[in-house]
């Protein structure tokens, strides 16, 4: 197998790739305000789409025309970069994900989020639908991601060769890569920290993922359920490649070495999110529940329908979670994680 | 994902020259029991090289050549040497003969392998026929833009193999007083042996034999709606805390022996399925 470690070059071709993105969105992002007031990134997965047409004064870009991006195919997914605000806080959401099924590489999966980071969010909210392993769990209900397991296979967060044979022609980006056996890890660019405070660059693959997920926001999002009368639990997230449903014996593997949720995404976001000095709230919605002495086959039909029963739960806690006004990580909050 | 389909359709057509014959079952054997096709009617043989799209098989005891022909009446196809992720070939071609089956019109697939057993309770020369799998390849054939028209975007995988065609083939190994187990069969991508610390792992989340292909194989069964019976020799032992140096040899000699009890329980299945065929 042919494998083509991740060069200097190939960072410097994503730095530009990054600042053409960068230049893209700025120069049709209107009165919003980006880098001069806290942002935060939103991720809306399957079926939680429905956030996405609450932001007010939106302006949606597609993906189609953002240098760097790919396009969505997995069902019940679309494809814009949409700035705008949810209460009194300015977000940047993205309706619409990459993942690894699909073809992609782990940089390809992160170049969005480096992007937001790069506009000058300073937390990351990350939404999933994924299967209940635990055994309380039930369908709708809603998992604060504090840990997670990486089953993607390849080290998730490390940049991959991948990009490397894309170039930076905007145009290859439209088709996911299907050789990810080629997969290299490699150092990746770090694109610095939210506030464009130059002067912290951390090794991001020396983060421990135990300090990944943001203990404030994960408390508020648990406390807001308590409030609202719904099960929100602390919990930890496997992620697999997909995209087959696991097997019996698989969910027995996962309940036996302490999952609770698991799924197809999010990993590599949270990694690239962290990696740029990011506060990350990652939320799961159990779409289904893993009963393995009595299978019961998943649909994806009935993951967007939980999706749309749990849309309401989320939403209140996004809301909740962006009216807290968590300030964006300090210089010296970076220092100290980075052990 | 999206070339696949006309793969599929080029590599039948050969096939199809050479053999007329709708083959109703798909064979793959595993290292060492290449000894099945001995046992056939054969009506064709295809070198792998001959057949567009088809990979070389390079493993040791594997030969690479796909034979058409009848088992006990049934016309079947049975390929002699499979493709393993440790050759450093794509899931994806490594399980074309897998579509290339459901395209030729075969309704089941039998698949065999050699692996080693974790479970205390086996002995190597056993027999398993497998229950369920866990896949830790790392890899998955799945991955790319799903094509439609080949299978669903997101297989269920609560029944990878037909329970069904479990319980059949452990009546078919008890009439002929052939010891059978039914376990949990781990793919790791090899091509090293595992460590004391991985095969107490692999034990620990559940596995019962351990091996380095088969898993891709019965993902795109499920994925294009073919039955999968898994039928695993267990070559050698794989306990942790007695463990000798493996030698590729003496598990090659152990398959062989072990052959004529699968080549028993193959002959049995194919039977079976030809007389609930007509039932």
């Amino acid at each position: 197998m042919v494998s083509t470690p991740r060069t200097a070059k190939a960072a410097h071709d994503e730095g530009q790739l990054l600042q053409q993105a960068f230049e893209y969105v700025t120069s049709r992002s209107g009165d919003f305000a980006l880098g001069t007031r806290p942002t935060t990134a939103i991720i809306l997965g399957s079926g939680l789409g429905g956030l996405a047409d609450q932001i007010a004064e939106p302006i949606a870009l597609s993906y189609e025309d953002i240098p760097g991006f790919g396009v969505s195919s997995a069902g019940g997914h679309r494809g814009d970069l949409i700035l705008g605000y949810l209460g009194h806080s300015q977000v940047i959401a993205m309706a619409g994900r990459f993942h690894r099924y699909e073809g992609w590489s782990n940089n390809q999966i992160a170049f969005p989020v480096k992007l937001m980071a790069r506009l000058g969010a300073g937390k990351l909210i990350v939404s999933n639908a994924a299967g209940g392993v635990n055994p309380k769990l039930r369908v709708g209900d809603i998992v604060v991601i504090r840990d997670h397991l990486n089953f993607m296979g390849t080290c998730s967060f490390l940049g991959f060769g991948n990009f490397l044979g894309l170039g930076d022609s905007t145009q290859s980006q439209q088709v996911p890569n299907s050789n990810l056996s080629a997969d290299q890890p490699t150092l990746g660019p770090n694109p610095g920290p939210a506030s464009q405070a130059g002067d912290v660059q951390k090794c991001p693959s020396l983060q421990r993922a135990a300090g990944i997920y943001d203990p404030q926001m994960s408390c508020e999002a648990v406390r807001i359920g308590t409030r609202g009368g719904f099960n929100v639990y602390p919990g930890t997230y496997l992620a697999t490649l997909g995209p087959n449903y696991e097997t019996r014996s698989e969910y027995r593997m996962m309940r036996r070495i302490g999952a609770d949720v698991a799924g197809m995404s999010t990993v590599p976001e949270v990694l690239a999110g962290s990696a740029a000095g990011m506060r990350i709230l990652g939320l799961s919605m159990v779409s289904n529940v893993a009963n393995p002495d009595q299978p019961i086959k998943a649909d994806h039909a009935e993951v967007l329908e939980a999706g749309a029963g749990a849309a309401v739960k989320l939403e209140s806690i996004v809301r909740g979670v962006l009216d807290l006004g968590v300030p964006d990580l300090s210089v010296q909050d970076l220092g100290m994680r980075a052990t | 994902m999206l070339d696949l389909y006309e793969k599929i359709q080029e590599a039948c057509a050969k096939i199809r020259h050479e053999f007329s014959d709708t083959p109703r079952v798909g064979i793959i054997l595993g290292t060492g029991l290449g000894d099945i096709v001995e046992e056939l009617e054969v009506e064709a043989t295809l070198d792998y090289k001959d057949i567009p799209h088809f990979l070389t098989s390079t493993a040791t005891s594997h030969r690479g050549r796909l034979v058409c022909g009848r088992l006990a009446g049934v016309p079947v196809v049975a390929m002699e040497g499979r493709f393993h992720l440790y050759e450093g070939y794509s899931l994806k071609d490594i399980t074309l003969p897998v579509r290339v089956f459901k395209e030729l019109g075969a309704e089941l697939m039998i698949v065999s392998n050699a692996c080693g057993g974790l479970n205390p309770y086996f002995n190597a020369g056993d027999l398993m026929v497998i229950e369920d799998q866990i896949n830790l390849l790392g890899d998955n054939p799945l991955i790319g833009i799903n094509d439609d028209r080949l299978g669903p975007r997101f297989p269920d995988m609560c029944e990878p193999y037909d329970q069904a065609w479990i319980d059949r083939t452990v009546k078919i190994a008890r009439e002929r007083d052939i010891n059978i187990h039914k376990g949990v069969f781990v793919a790791v991508a090899g091509p090293n042996l595992e460590t004391r610390a991985e095969y107490r792992y692999l034990r620990m989340i559940g596995a019962d034999v351990v091996g380095m292909s088969t898993v891709p194989e019965a993902i795109v069964a499920v994925h294009c709606g073919l039955k999968t019976v898994g039928l695993s020799v267990v070559t050698d032992m794989c306990l942790p805390d007695a463990l000798k140096p493996s030698n590729v040899q003496e598990i090659i000699a152990v398959a062989n022996e072990a052959t004529p009890k699968l080549i028993a329980v193959v002959d049995g299945i194919i039977r079976e399925f030809n007389h609930t065929r007509m039932a």
